[in-house]
C-alpha cells in the first residue's frame, strides 16, 4: 500500500540519513543500512473457486539480521508495493533494536484483496507464500506475523504448510498465532498497553499526575480500546475518540467530558470499529468531525489509527494544552508537522517506540514458541512493562543528555545498536 | 484512618530514600499503618532510640495499596463467585488463575528484580484500619524466599503469594471472622505488605535468630511482675511461632531472669521451644501455591546449632545438678530460655525494648504490642527489624467484681486471673464434659464446637464457651486447637484446668489479639483455684445439643459475665428469676 503522495522508502531512507548524519557512520555502514540485505519477489499461483488459476505476486523483505531473526508482519492489500515492504521491513529492524529485543527487521506483502477471496483461496495462497519461501525463513531467520489484512487463521495455515515441509513441529516459525495453538497471553492487549506504559513514564518526566491528565484518540482498533482501558484504568480521562464510519466513508470524533467508556463503545460499534452515532448520542457523546480528535483541550493526544494524520496543515489547529503526543498508529506524523510539534515544545513519543508493544510480545511469543513453554499473563504483562519502560528511558535519557527530538534520539539508539551489531560481525 | 502520604513505588524495593513506598492507591491498611507507625517513631525519636550494640530500622517494604485488590476483584469478575463462598481451595485456584493489574505488574517484577533475598506477603486489611482495631491471624502471610536464580522464578513466586494473600480475605476463617464480628461497616479490602525478611541465610534455611512480641501491658502477670511491667514472647526464627501460640519463652522486661512457674527443669525441657520455623531457600519445594507454608520448613535445635544460632537463645541441661546452664558450651540437651541474653546481657535486648516500648507507648499515647526479629551475624552489629506497633485495645467500660463475689452462691465460674473488661449477658453455654475428656480428644473435640459455634453464629446467639487447657493452641496435648473462626461467636472464654490438662496459661498473640478486638471475656480458672467451675449447675441446665463430648446448655435467665480488668476478677454469674 502507498502512503499517498509520499514513496515510503524514500522517506524511511531519508530520515536514515539524518541519523547516519548524527552518529556520523562510515560510508559502507550507511550503504548497508539504507537498503534491505535481501529480497524476495515472487509468483504465487493459485487454483481459484471457479476453477481458473489465478497468480499473485508475493513480497519478502529482509532489511536486517544483525542483531537476529527478521521480524515483521505479513500484508495482504491490493495496492502493496515493494517499497512499502522495503520502508516498513527498515522500520521493523529500528523498532526491534529500539526496545532491544534480538531480532531484525522484515515485512512481507501479497497483492491481493481478502474481501473479494474465499476462506480457501486465502489459505492457498498463504501455503504459496511459504512455499516460495521455506528455506529462507523459519525460527532462526525470518518470522512472520499477522498484519494488514492477515489474522492468526492465516498464520496457522503458514505454519501448517512451514512444517509439513521441513517434517517437525516448529511453533517459532510465526508469531500471532491464536492462543492454545501457541500463541501468547496478552498478545492482544500488549500494543494498546505498550502505549500507555510510555505514556505513564513520560508524564512522570513532565512532572504530571495522571489523574490531572484526559487524552484525546484517533482510532477505536484494537491498539486505540486497549490504550483507552489501560489509561483510564491508571487515572486518566479519555475525553474523545474518533474512528472511521465505514457506512457513512467519513470519520467521526466523540466527545463526553466526562469519559470515554471503551466497554460501552465497544458494545455500540460495528465489525469495522466504527461507532453508532445515535447510541452514542443517547449514551452522552457529543459527535462531531472526524478531525476534531486533534483540537481538544487535553494533555495527550493518542493518534492510533493510520499513517500521516497530523500534518502541516492540521498540526496548528492542536489545542495548546497537548504536552504529548503518543504515536499508537505507524506514521501518524509528517515531518513537517514533527517540526510544527517541536515548536509547540510538546514531548513526542515516536511510533516504533510507543508501539512497540506488539512486537516486544510478538518476540515473546517466539520465545515460548521454541521453548513450547507457555507464561501466564502475568509474567508476559510484567516483561512487557520492564521492556517498555527501559526502552523510554533509554530514549529519553539520550534525548535530554544530547538535546536531542524524542524521535531523533530514539532513531540514535536503534539505529547505533544495528550499526554496532554489523560492526561487531565483522560485516563492515 | 486517612493513609499518611508515602512516596510512591519507583521501582527500587531497596532505594535508600524510600524504604517504604506505595503501589496503587487507597488504603494501605492495618498493619501498614503499624509499620509506617514505626518508622515515623523511629525517624522522629532517633536518638532516644540509639542503643550500643543493635542497628534499628523497619526493613524496606511497599504496600500494594487497597486498588490493585479492588482492580484484581473486578478486572477478574472473580466477585460473583465469593457470593457462592465456595471452599477454600477453589476461592485459592481460582485467584491464582486470574491476572493481576497490568498497571502494577512491572512495579511487582522490579520488586522481584531487586529482591534475591526473602521476602514476606503479609495482609493488610483496611477494616483494621477502618475499626481501628486489629483481625490479627485472621487472613494470610505467605513468605517466599527470593533465592530463584532468574527474575521469572521470583515474580512467580511474589504474585502467587500477592494472590493467595486476596484469596485469604474471602477464606473460611475470615468470612466467620467478619460475620460474628458484626455489622461492619464497609466490605472487607486488602493491602499487601511486601516487606524484606530479616535473617541470615544458613545453608538452605533462612531465619531470624531471634523474633519476638512485646507488649507494654501484661495482661498475665505471673509472680512478682505487674501488668504495667509488660510481657515480651521470644522464639527462635521467625515469629510465625509466637503468632500461632506455639512453645516460646515469656518474660517480663522488669524481670527478665525471673524463671517461668513451671514445676521442675524437666517440665521446663518440655514446655519449651524445640522446633522453629524457617524459610526453605534450598532446592525448590513442591509447587503449592496454596499453601501458606509452602515456603516455609520448621527444623529443630539440632539444626540450629549447626547454623550457629543458638549462640543467645539456650541453655544446656545438666542432667547431674539438674538445673540449666546458660549458653551451649558443654554437651547436653539445649533448652530455649535465651539466658545468655536475659540472664548473662551478651546482648542488649531487654534494655532496647524498655527502651522501645516507652517510646512507642509515649507517641501512641496508649500501651502498645512491638512486634520485632534480630539478626545477630558475628563480628557485625546485631540488626533490630522493628516490624509492628499498634495500640493495645483495653476497654474503657469500669467494672467492679468485689471478691466476695467470687464465692457468691449464684458464682457458676469464678477467676482471680481474667482477661479483658467489661460485661455480657448469654444464655447459651458450650462446655466441653470434664467426665469425658482426654487430651488425645481435643482435635475431635475442635471440630464439634466449630459445628456448635456455626450454628450459634448463624442464630445470631452469643454464648459462653467452657473448656480445658490452652485454647487456640497449636500443640493439641496443651488444649484444644481451635482456630479463632471456630470459635468466633463466644462472648467468653472459661480456661479450666484438669489435673492432667494444667498448662500456662497463654495464647498465640493473633488469638490474645482476637479476643481483644472482639472484647472476648476470658476467665482463667487454674486447677488450685478455690472455686472453679460449677460443673453441677452446668448439668442441671437444659440441654439444646449434645455432641459425643460438648454439650450446648440454654439457660434461663440469662448468664451475667463480668470481669475488672483493674483486679482482673471475673465472674460468671447465674441470674435469677
Amino acid at each position: 500500500m502507498a502512503i499517498k503522495g509520499v514513496n515510503a522508502f524514500e522517506m524511511a531512507q531519508a530520515q536514515f540519513d539524518k541519523v547516519a548524519a548524527i552518529l556520523d557512520l562510515d560510508p559502507a555502514t550507511r550503504e548497508l543500512l539504507r537498503w534491505p540485505m535481501r529480497e524476495f519477489i515472487f509468483a504465487i499461483p493459485v487454483r481459484m473457486d471457479d476453477g481458473h488459476v489465478r497468480v499473485f505476486r508475493g513480497f519478502r523483505v529482509q532489511h536486517n539480521d544483525a542483531r537476529g531473526p527478521s521480524k515483521g508482519g505479513i500484508r495482504f492489500h491490493p495496492q502493496e508495493t515493494l517499497d512499502t515492504v522495503r520502508a516498513l521491513a527498515t522500520w521493523m529492524t529500528w523498532k526491534c533494536a529500539v526496545v532491544d529485543i534480538p531480532l531484525g527487521g522484515g515485512k512481507g506483502g501479497v497483492v491481493c484483496d481478502p474481501h473479494h477471496l474465499s476462506q480457501r483461496e486465502q489459505e492457498q495462497i498463504c501455503r504459496g507464500w511459504v512455499r516460495q519461501l521455506a528455506r529462507n525463513v523459519g525460527p532462526v531467520a525470518d518470522v512472520p506475523a499477522p498484519d494488514v489484512m492477515t489474522s492468526g487463521q492465516h498464520m496457522l495455515w503458514m505454519l501448517d504448510e512451514f512444517e509439513a515441509i521441513h517434517g517437525g513441529h516448529y511453533p517459532g516459525f510465526i508469531t500471532g498465532k491464536p492462543v492454545g495453538m501457541g500463541g501468547s497471553e496478552g498478545r492482544t492487549e500488549a500494543t494498546g498497553y505498550g502505549v500507555v506504559f510510555t505514556i505513564r513514564e513520560a508524564l512522570k518526566e513532565l512532572g504530571l499526575d495522571v489523574k490531572t491528565t484526559r487524552a484525546s484518540v484517533q482510532g477505536f482498533g484494537n491498539v486505540a480500546q486497549y490504550a483507552i482501558r489501560l489509561y483510564t484504568q491508571i487515572g486518566g480521562t479519555v475525553t474523545c475518540v474518533a474512528c472511521w464510519d465505514e457506512t457513512d466513508q467519513t470519520a467521526h470524533s466523540f466527545r463526553r467530558d466526562s469519559g470515554v467508556d471503551a466497554d460501552q463503545l465497544v458494545s455500540i460499534s460495528d465489525r469495522f470499529g466504527g461507532i453508532d452515532k445515535a447510541k452514542a448520542k443517547a449514551l452522552g457523546y457529543e459527535v462531531l468531525p472526524g478531525d476534531a480528535w486533534l483540537e481538544q483541550p487535553v494533555e495527550i493526544l493518542i493518534p492510533a489509527a493510520i499513517e500521516n494524520q497530523i500534518r502541516a496543515d492540521n498540526a496548528p489547529r492542536i489545542h495548546g494544552k497537548v504536552r504529548i503526543v503518543a504515536e499508537g498508529a505507524n506514521g501518524p506524523t509528517t515531518p513537517e508537522a514533527d517540526g510544527i510539534l517541536q515548536e509547540k515544545g510538546i514531548f513526542v513519543i515516536p511510533d516504533f517506540l510507543a508501539n512497540a508493544g506488539g512486537v516486544t510480545c510478538s518476540y515473546f511469543e517466539q520465545v515460548q514458541s521454541n521453548m513450547n513453554f507457555f507464561w501466564e499473563k502475568d509474567e508476559v504483562l510484567a516483561r512487557l512493562d520492564s521492556k517498555m519502560t527501559a526502552a523510554f528511558h533509554a530514549v529519553s535519557e539520550l534525548a535530554t543528555k544530547r538535546k536531542l527530538f524524542m524521535r531523533d534520539a530514539a532513531y540514535v539508539i536503534a539505529i547505533n545498536r544495528v550499526a554496532q551489531a554489523c560492526r561487531d560481525r565483522g560485516w563492515v | 484512618m486517612t493513609s499518611p502520604e508515602i512516596p510512591s513505588f519507583e521501582r527500587s524495593l531497596f532505594d535508600p530514600a524510600r524504604r517504604i513506598s506505595r503501589i496503587g492507591t487507597g488504603s494501605l491498611g492495618g498493619k501498614a499503618q503499624g509499620l509506617v507507625a514505626a518508622a515515623r517513631i523511629l525517624s522522629s525519636r532517633r536518638s532516644d532510640l540509639e542503643l550500643p550494640g543493635l542497628a534499628l530500622d523497619v526493613p524496606a517494604l511497599c504496600v500494594l495499596a487497597t486498588s490493585v485488590f479492588d482492580a484484581f476483584l473486578d478486572r477478574n469478575a472473580l466477585r460473583p463467585m465469593l457470593e457462592e463462598e465456595p471452599s477454600d481451595q477453589t476461592l485459592a485456584l481460582a485467584f491464582q488463575r486470574a491476572t493481576l493489574p497490568a498497571e502494577w505488574l512491572g512495579d511487582l517484577r522490579s520488586v522481584a528484580d531487586d529482591a534475591r533475598v526473602p521476602l514476606a506477603c503479609r495482609s493488610s486489611s483496611a477494616l483494621e484500619d477502618a475499626l481501628g482495631r486489629p483481625f490479627a491471624g485472621v487472613y494470610g502471610t505467605k513468605m517466599i524466599p527470593g533465592n530463584q536464580p532468574d527474575v521469572s522464578g521470583r515474580f512467580k513466586s511474589l504474585t502467587d503469594a500477592v494472590k493467595f494473600v486476596f484469596a485469604s480475605s474471602f477464606f473460611h476463617e475470615a468470612r466467620a471472622y467478619r460475620r460474628a464480628a458484626g455489622d461492619l461497616p464497609e466490605p472487607e479490602k486488602m493491602a499487601v505488605v511486601v516487606q524484606e525478611v530479616v535473617g541470615r541465610r544458613h545453608g538452605e534455611r533462612f531465619y531470624p535468630d531471634i523474633s519476638g512480641v512485646a507488649r507494654s501491658w501484661n495482661f498475665y502477670p505471673v509472680g512478682p511482675a505487674e501488668p504495667r511491667e509488660g510481657v515480651v514472647d521470644l522464639a527462635l526464627g521467625l515469629g510465625k511461632t509466637i503468632v500461632d501460640g506455639g512453645a516460646c519463652w515469656s518474660f517480663s522486661p522488669a524481670h527478665p531472669k525471673l524463671p517461668p512457674p513451671v514445676g521442675s527443669v524437666r517440665d521446663l525441657l518440655d514446655a519449651t521451644q524445640s522446633r522453629f520455623w524457617a524459610v526453605s531457600v534450598g532446592p525448590p519445594p513442591p509447587y503449592d501455591p496454596m499453601a501458606e507454608t509452602e515456603y516455609l520448613v520448621e527444623p529443630g535445635l539440632a539444626e540450629a546449632e549447626a547454623d550457629g544460632t543458638l549462640r543467645y537463645a539456650a541453655s544446656t541441661y545438666d542432667a547431674d545438678s539438674d538445673r540449666l546452664v546458660p549458653g551451649t558450651g558443654r554437651p547436653g540437651p539445649r533448652v530455649l530460655d535465651f539466658a545468655p541474653t536475659l540472664v548473662w546481657n551478651e546482648l542488649p535486648l531487654v534494655p532496647a525494648l524498655r527502651q522501645l516500648l516507652a517510646v512507642c507507648e509515649g507517641e501512641l499515647r496508649a500501651p502498645v504490642e512491638i512486634e520485632f526479629a534480630l539478626s545477630l551475624p558475628p563480628g557485625q552489629p546485631a540488626r533490630f527489624g522493628f516490624l509492628q506497633v499498634r495500640p493495645l485495645l483495653i476497654s474503657g467500660e469500669a467494672v467492679e467484681v468485689a471478691e466476695d463475689e467470687l464465692r457468691a452462691p449464684t458464682t457458676v465460674v469464678a477467676s482471680t486471673a481474667a482477661l479483658g473488661n467489661g460485661r455480657h449477658e448469654v444464655r447459651d453455654v458450650v462446655y466441653v464434659e470434664p467426665g469425658s475428656f482426654e487430651a488425645r480428644l481435643t482435635p475431635a473435640i475442635a471440630a464439634e464446637i466449630e459445628g456448635l459455634n456455626r450454628t450459634l453464629v448463624e442464630a445470631g446467639r452469643p454464648y459462653l464457651l467452657i473448656g480445658f487447657g490452652r485454647w487456640g493452641s497449636a500443640d493439641p496435648w496443651l488444649g484444644i486447637p481451635v482456630r479463632w473462626d471456630q470459635i468466633a461467636g463466644a462472648r467468653g472464654i472459661v480456661e479450666a484446668a484438669l489435673p492432667h490438662m494444667n498448662p500456662e496459661p497463654s495464647q498465640g498473640s493473633h488469638f490474645f489479639h482476637n479476643l481483644q478486638s472482639c472484647l472476648v471475656l476470658y476467665f482463667t480458672v487454674p486447677i488450685d483455684s478455690a472455686r472453679a467451675v460449677d460443673w453441677s449447675w452446668l448439668a442441671s441446665q437444659e440441654t439444646v445439643t449434645r455432641t459425643e463430648h460438648v454439650r450446648h446448655v440454654r439457660t434461663q435467665p440469662p448468664l451475667v459475665l463480668r470481669v475488672d480488668g483493674r483486679s482482673r476478677r471475673g465472674v460468671v454469674m447465674a441470674g435469677t428469676s
